[in-house]
């Protein structure tokens, strides 16, 4: 915690690749889920 | 399971990266080891806006470009598919312009005082929006499909022509704030003629390649999921 009371520029950091990690996994749901329904229309 | 499962995850991990890069390279007043980016007067912090702001511009300008391409393409098959690429791309390119002008105005109003200037650059950015929303307007207002697309295509070539100039040319014909404006031509940042260090120019290009991959990956789903929604129609 004191390391990163001194260098905020890794709170940021953390709180950005949570967000990217939040929506990167998104998106790969849902192109998984687009393919689903693909697959499903074709049918 | 999504297709092409290992190269997303790729993309996804390659953009982590860059993100880790941009935001965590220390910035020292004289540089010796391979992670340290030099101190840039008057930007400081501020610099690392460049790792993602003018990525997100150029992925706008790929995507209105393939908008007109997709568009002369129709024109001369008149497949509605083409249609469909072109007005995803299009959707796109607004998403990216959006993010691109609030990322940069939010930046100005730290380094230049204010959200907004009406310099050259922000002032291109806010017509290319202009022209971009006036696409969706028309495409909304026409309900034949055919007729849509054509007319869609026809406006899109001519929006499409103009990007390049709002994005490139007037900037650097007037005189403004941006880097790179008449009157800079030497860059008074490292920014405006790519004068940057070797590490901070690999981040750059990296963020470059990763942000066109991610607009390429947001394109496949987006026209995939306009393909369905037209078969849905259709039946």
């Amino acid at each position: 915690m004191d390391f990163l009371a001194e260098h905020q520029l890794y709170i940021v950091l953390t709180i950005v690749l949570i967000i990217w990690v939040g929506l990167g996994g998104y998106l790969l749901r849902l192109d998984g889920k687009v393919t689903k329904l693909e697959k499903s229309v074709k049918k | 399971m999504p297709r092409y499962l290992l190269a997303k995850l790729s993309l996804l991990l390659w953009l982590t990266g860059v993100i880790i890069a941009g935001i965590a390279m220390p910035m020292v007043p004289s540089p010796e080891r391979w992670f340290e980016l030099p101190i840039i007067p008057a930007l400081e912090q501020k610099a690392r806006i460049i790792f993602f702001h003018v990525p997100m511009s150029w992925t706008t300008l790929v995507a209105f470009i393939a908008s007109t391409v997709y568009g002369i393409m129709f024109l001369k098959t008149k497949k509605l598919d083409y249609d469909l690429r072109s007005v995803s791309a299009a959707g796109l390119g607004t998403v990216f312009c959006v993010l691109a002008t609030v990322t940069g105005s939010i930046w100005a109003k730290f380094n230049w005082g204010s959200f907004w200037n009406w310099d050259p650059r922000e002032t291109s950015i806010f017509v290319l929006l202009l022209i971009y929303g006036a696409y969706f307007a028309l495409r909304s207002a026409i309900e034949v499909d055919e007729k849509r697309a054509t007319l869609a295509a026809v406006y899109s070539i001519i929006a499409g022509v103009t990007a390049p100039f709002f994005i490139f040319v007037m900037p650097r014909i007037m005189t403004g704030l941006h880097p790179g404006a008449k009157g800079d031509e030497g860059g008074s940042t490292p920014v405006a003629q790519l004068h940057m260090p070797a590490n901070m120019r690999v981040v750059f290009f990296a963020s470059i390649i990763g942000f066109t991959l991610l607009y390429f990956w947001l394109f496949s789903i987006r026209v995939r999921l306009a393909r369905i929604e037209s078969s849905s129609e259709q039946s």
